[in-house]
């Protein structure tokens, strides 16, 4: 949580309007992300933050508006082609390989850092067995990193919710992103299991300098991590600022801070 | 008792047969959720296809493999590029449609391509009953069927390395578990599809090979996908294991069946055999032998 | 025995371990598992490692006699740390890892330490709260970076940098090392070990190095100890266990001591290494073996038929043969069949099939479950000790292990047992001191060396074994006189699988009651396989079935204590079952996780009150403080019942006996 002011924009959001059918989902929104910080999109349920997500990622391709992520300017692009620019993610209603373990969940995520051909992956020899080796030992940090040693081989589905949120996040974590999109980490957690992934997202921010677009919706935490904040609200962008000014927005104040939430 | 023992190893190996095609259809519905009718018929193309290099080509027996493997591949991809990219997300049931249509394509372009009639595969594979089974232990026991099992072997063996220990195994695996998930990680859908689907080429291949050098290539070469079925709902759509293992008691049941039963209803039960014990199994055991939760999971 | 004469010279652990670096120099001295890989380190490397931190605190000003101070899970490094110390003549204070900044600071500032050495972010983080109470620490030295990059206090190093600052001062300052290592003696203070005590603050017990060693060396002569054993240090660096068997006994006998992977993959980590000679205290064996029985009662039914029947031969046959008593063919080769089925394969689970030795201590351990590890052929031991004494006090020899006893005088220790029933004892391990508390030490130890144990006992008649009731002062009286030995009670009702903590009541009063605290993993699996429905911990303990199991097993310790004519009274009339767990975070146990009863008494003095009164149910609000320090309010209903009692059977028990 340092001060980013300076700091690159790593992704530009214009004009981005989405729409299902009749319902507009997402309606112009323009937003900034600076390289090394942490930004939270806030709004009540349905105001949008999950498909604004979906957007980056490519999940949904707008209608309107445009992207630029790392100085490139695009209307879409299609999820395993924002992944291969750096772009990872977890998802609200988590999203692992559930019969797959932990290690193997992690090591799915280095996917892309993996460049060894189908001939060579196929007879499990020669330069597949070294970068295996490799990718292991990256994988292992993140499970040194997220204090999950002892899940290494159990299959995730068997984990509990909170483990399962840990797991996820390691995955999205060995894709080494640069901008990393967390959809609700805490959703279901107590509370201590909030502050353990807290501390991630900040050792994650300071110790790998990875850019963080976050949802959340406890107020608390958000006021702590992030730099700056988004306020949607029925897919109109109902304010953008630190988290002090947000806070102080009587707009924002009636549309949502007002309303008592769970904290 | 030799008598009995003939009887389950000439099951077993007929099971085996049965396994790879079921292997097939294993694999692109783990990776893909799509039931592809069209998996019997694959295995039919393959072997046309090889008989037709060889015979029309004159290409040698390695050249034609290869060859064929070729084929397999380029056809894995025209179904990814022609029909499955434009069907993503659509109901199960219309993926089915879409293979059953898939079904008459190839088998109308291997009757144009190659013909319709009887056509002998002659790859060299040992042919007769194995000399040194029949001295030893006095059983009779085809030479061809001992090497298809054999083949079956390593054929699993090597998949089971390729899915537990290597990034693109890894990958099918996920793709079958998550698609969006595998989408975040930088999973490209449209290359596991080739992938999923030139593999099963492959596996298709491999089974046409050896029902051809057995029969002959056929057209009722395409009708063991059928048998193929009850040996899914035993051992589970998702299970690499339950397809082999399926498979074999598939084998071993219609055979012991139709010699120890067989008399007293008249015969033919090799034909519906398999059927029986597959409704038997949706009764009682719906996932199959080794199936997941596929039908739990809400 | 080994008979032959120790080497009196090596008389300091920078000494010992350079003797190591010239005898075995290439061998593993310590293993740490990490990033899922285990790293090792020969003596001539650990050696060299601890060289350049010594060097490298010597550059942050350690002189002799100053205190270092050690937080952290068991690491290489942390060990090194108290080498590296001792080296200069300096003393290691070792800390609990998991106590609060307040706890942490009274010790911090009482043992005048002036650098610490820690592991992580946590335990910095921790110091930092604290530092304006603790102005005598100088620098804190980490060993995990992560988290840590952008602190940037002077007085924070990071411990790479402090083995690099030595080095250089090593080159600059050659003989400064092996200068300061001979000048350090038997008699110096070897280390300062803070006892988590039940009431007051903690105290200090400095302990020299011929305490230390002499105490870890007989040890290892009693057991015939060697080289080869394999040891895996799990237990906290603060306590005197950890120190005799992770560090003081490796250095002596010269084994490779094995830090676990995190504190949650103990029990992965046991069995990849297979320790030879393992401590743990009863509750670990308790908790192995309540894993094992629900995953049983979950296996399929052949296997746990399989399982009960061999455990079964095991329980008849399996303590003889451990023994060395003879058995029939037949049960011989029974148990032959039975270790290949069952006791094998279990013991590979557990992580203890090389075992040779294993020990519990610090409470009284089940009877049950005592004899399920030595029915498996595991050479399990009680044994009894105290941090004043580094340990030893009394072992069970091999082949004369009573579940009842704690054994035998150890090597060189004299014992007594004074006019109030209190035992003392004599050793070369006794401590020097508490630090800075001459009055402590005085009531404490005798000037002629005896130390006062607080535990109340006698030598069984028949085996002249020690056999320990109670602490001293905690036993009382009824009011009728009856003998109330609170804890002797509560370790019964504790060998039941679904009792997990008990407390007693009773002394000054007219009878005995209880708080339990339920097993969540016991009694929730019993529910769920009799298809009660339960939301958590408190509808748990509330429901109309566990209040009736929980009573058969108080029913039956009642049963047990009419037994005794001396205890026969105090057989408990009414318990509850507490709505919530004790919990060291509230004060109710101690970090090592002994009930504090008095404490518990006055916190809970509604539900003892009720306990005394004809109220059959009992509202409470409790404060609980979560783990991240926060605090909360818990209400419940909590309902108490009436305990069956059995008349006095003392006497068909004698004319049987």
């Amino acid at each position: 949580m340092t001060q980013q002011s300076a700091a690159e924009t790593i992704l530009a959001v214009e004009n981005i309007s989405l729409s299902f059918g009749i319902m507009k989902v997402l309606d112009s929104i323009s937003f900034d992300i600076r390289r090394g910080e942490i930004r939270s999109i806030i709004g009540p349920n349905g105001a949008g933050k999950s498909s604004m997500l979906n957007v980056i990622n490519g999940f949904y391709h707008p209608q309107e508006g445009s992207i630029t992520f790392k100085g490139e300017t695009r209307k879409q692009m299609a999820p395993h082609v924002a992944a291969s620019h750096g772009i990872a993610r977890t998802f609200q209603n988590i999203a692992l390989f559930k019969g797959m373990s932990t290690l193997d969940n992690i090591m799915t995520g280095r996917n892309l850092k993996m460049k060894t051909n189908l001939f060579w992956q196929a007879l499990h020899i020669g330069p597949a067995r070294l970068e295996e080796l490799e990718n292991r030992e990256a994988a292992e940090k993140i499970i040194d990193f997220l204090d999950i040693q002892a899940i290494r081989k159990k299959p995730v589905g068997k984990l509990p919710y909170g483990l399962q949120k840990r797991v996820e996040l390691g995955r999205a974590l060995a894709a080494e992103p640069e901008l990393l999109l967390l959809d609700e980490p805490m959703a279901g957690m107590n509370s201590e299991e909030k502050e353990d992934m807290s501390r991630f997202i900040i050792d994650v921010n300071s110790e790998f300098g990875t850019t963080i677009a976050l949802i959340e919706h406890d107020m608390g935490v958000v006021m702590d991590l992030s730099d700056r904040v988004l306020v949607l609200d029925y897919g109109k962008q109902l304010a953008d600022g630190l988290p002090d000014e947000v806070r102080n927005n009587q707009v924002v104040i009636d549309a949502y801070l007002g309303v008592p939430h769970e904290h | 008792m030799t008598f009995f023992i003939e009887v389950v190893l000439s099951g077993l190996m007929a099971g085996v047969m049965y396994s790879l095609v079921a292997l097939g259809f294993v694999l692109i519905f783990k990776a893909s959720g799509i039931f592809n009718f069209a998996q019997g018929v694959m295995a039919l193309f393959a072997a046309l296809t090889l008989v037709g290099l060889m015979e029309n080509f004159g290409f040698p027996i390695w050249l034609a493999i290869i060859g064929t493997i070729a084929v397999m591949i380029a056809l894995a991809w025209l179904i990814e590029r022609v029909m499955l990219r434009h069907l993503v997300n659509q109901e199960p049931i219309i993926l089915f449609m879409a293979t059953i249509g898939l079904a008459y394509v190839l088998e109308g372009m291997g009757d144009i391509m190659w013909g319709s009639d009887v056509k002998v595969l002659d790859l060299g594979i040992p042919q007769g009953a194995s000399d040194w089974m029949l001295d030893n232990f006095d059983i009779y026991i085809e030479k061809l069927e001992i090497f298809a099992a054999g083949t079956a072997a390593i054929m699993v063996a090597f998949l089971a390395v390729f899915f537990q220990k290597t990034r693109i195994g890894r990958a099918l695996r996920a793709v079958a578990d998550d698609h969006q998930a595998a989408l975040s990680v930088g999973i490209s859908l449209h290359t596991i599809w080739v992938i999923v689907w030139s593999v099963a080429g492959i596996v298709a291949l491999v089974a046409g090979i050896m029902w051809g050098s057995k029969s002959g290539v056929q057209f009722s070469l395409s009708l063991i996908a059928l048998k193929a079925l009850p040996v899914l709902i035993l051992g589970g759509f998702t299970s690499v294991p339950g397809a082999i293992i399926g498979g074999m008691i598939i084998g071993v049941g219609e055979k012991v069946a139709e010699v120890y039963l067989g008399p007293f209803v008249g015969g033919a039960i090799e034909n519906w055999f398999a059927y029986m014990l597959a409704l038997a199994f949706l009764l009682f055991r719906p996932q199959g032998l080794f199936g997941e939760k596929i039908i739990e999971r809400v | 025995m080994d008979q032959k004469e120790p080497d009196t010279d090596l008389d300091t652990f920078p000494k010992l371990l350079a003797s190591h670096v010239k005898l075995r120099p290439t061998r593993d001295a310590i293993r740490e598992k990490d990033l899922g890989i285990w790293q090792s380190w020969t003596w001539a490397e650990a050696a060299a490692e601890i060289r350049a931190l010594a060097c490298g605190l010597a550059s942050l000003g350690l002189k002799r006699g100053d205190k270092l101070a050690i937080i952290g899970d068991n690491r290489p490094r942390l060990y090194w740390g108290m080498t590296a110390a001792q080296a200069l003549g300096a003393v290691p204070v070792p800390l609990y890892q998991d106590a609060v900044a307040d706890e942490m600071a009274y010790v911090l500032d009482n043992a005048d330490v002036r650098i610490a050495l820690v592991e992580n972010q946590e335990q910095v983080d921790k110091m930092l709260e604290v530092s304006e109470r603790c102005p005598k620490v100088e620098h804190i030295i980490f060993d995990e970076t992560r988290g840590l990059r952008h602190y940037e206090q002077e007085f924070l190093h990071d411990y790479e940098k402090v083995q690099l600052a030595g080095v250089a001062y090593d080159h600059d300052h050659p003989e400064f090392y092996d200068r300061e290592v001979a000048a350090g003696s038997g008699a110096d203070i070897s280390i300062m070990l803070y006892t988590s005590g039940t009431t007051g603050n903690p105290k200090g017990v400095v302990l020299s190095n011929d305490n230390v060693i002499i105490t870890a060396r007989n040890g290892i002569v009693r057991e015939g100890l060697t080289a080869d054993e394999e040891v895996l240090a799990y237990l906290p660096m603060a306590w005197v266990g950890d120190n005799l068997f992770s560090y003081a006994q490796s250095y002596v006998a010269g084994f490779c001591v094995s830090c676990p992977e995190d504190a949650s993959t103990v029990a992965q980590d046991l069995r990849e290494i297979g320790p030879t000679y393992y401590f743990a205290p009863p509750r670990v064996y308790e908790n192995m073996l309540t894993q094992v029985m629900i995953r049983i009662e979950d296996a399929a039914e052949i296997k746990r038929k399989l399982f009960h029947y061999f455990m079964e031969h095991a329980r008849q046959v399996g303590v003889r043969i451990l023994n060395g008593q003879s058995v029939s063919l037949k049960d011989s080769l029974l148990y032959k069949l039975g270790n290949i089925l069952v006791y094998a394969p279990l013991k590979d689970v557990l992580g203890l099939s090389r075992t040779r030795l294993a020990y519990t201590a610090g409470e009284a351990i089940g009877p049950e479950i005592f004899d399920f590890y030595r029915s498996l052929g595991i050479n399990i031991k009680q044994l009894y000790g105290q941090t004043e004494c580094m340990v030893f006090i009394c072992v069970q020899p091999d082949g004369e292990v009573y579940a009842d006893t704690v054994g035998t005088p150890a090597i060189d220790v004299e014992i007594k047992i004074d006019d109030n029933g209190e035992i003392m004892y004599r050793s070369p391990g006794v401590f020097l001191s508490y630090y800075k508390n001459p009055e402590s030490t005085a009531s404490t130890k005798t000037e002629d060396g005896w130390v006062h144990t607080g535990d109340a006992g006698f030598f069984d008649e028949h085996n002249g074994h020690l056999k320990i009731i109670d602490r001293a002062k905690d036993v009382g009286k009824l009011n009728d006189g009856t003998l109330f030995a609170p804890k002797y009670i509560e370790n019964k009702l504790k060998f039941f699988a679904f009792v997990k903590e008990a407390v007693l009541f009773g002394d000054g009063r007219d009878y005995s009651t209880a708080f339990i605290n339920i097993d969540l993993d016991a009694v929730g699996n019993w529910a769920e396989r009799r298809g009660l429905a339960y939301s958590g911990y408190i509808d748990l303990s509330n429901l109309d079935e566990v209040y009736q199991l929980i009573k058969e097993c108080v029913d039956k310790v009642n049963q047990d204590l009419s037994a005794d004519s001396r205890l026969a009274n105090s057989q408990i009339r009414r318990f509850l079952i507490l709505h919530k767990e004790l919990d060291a975070d509230d004060g109710e146990l101690t970090r090592t996780r002994k009930v504090r009863r008095n404490f518990v008494g006055e916190r809970y003095d509604i539900l003892v009150n009720a306990l005394y009164s004809d109220k059959t149910e009992c509202h409470i609000d409790t404060q609980v403080t979560f783990e991240d320090g926060r605090t909360g309010s818990l209400a419940a209903d909590v309902r108490i019942c009436d305990a069956q009692v059995f008349a006095d059977s003392s006497t068909d028990q004698e004319a049987a006996a």
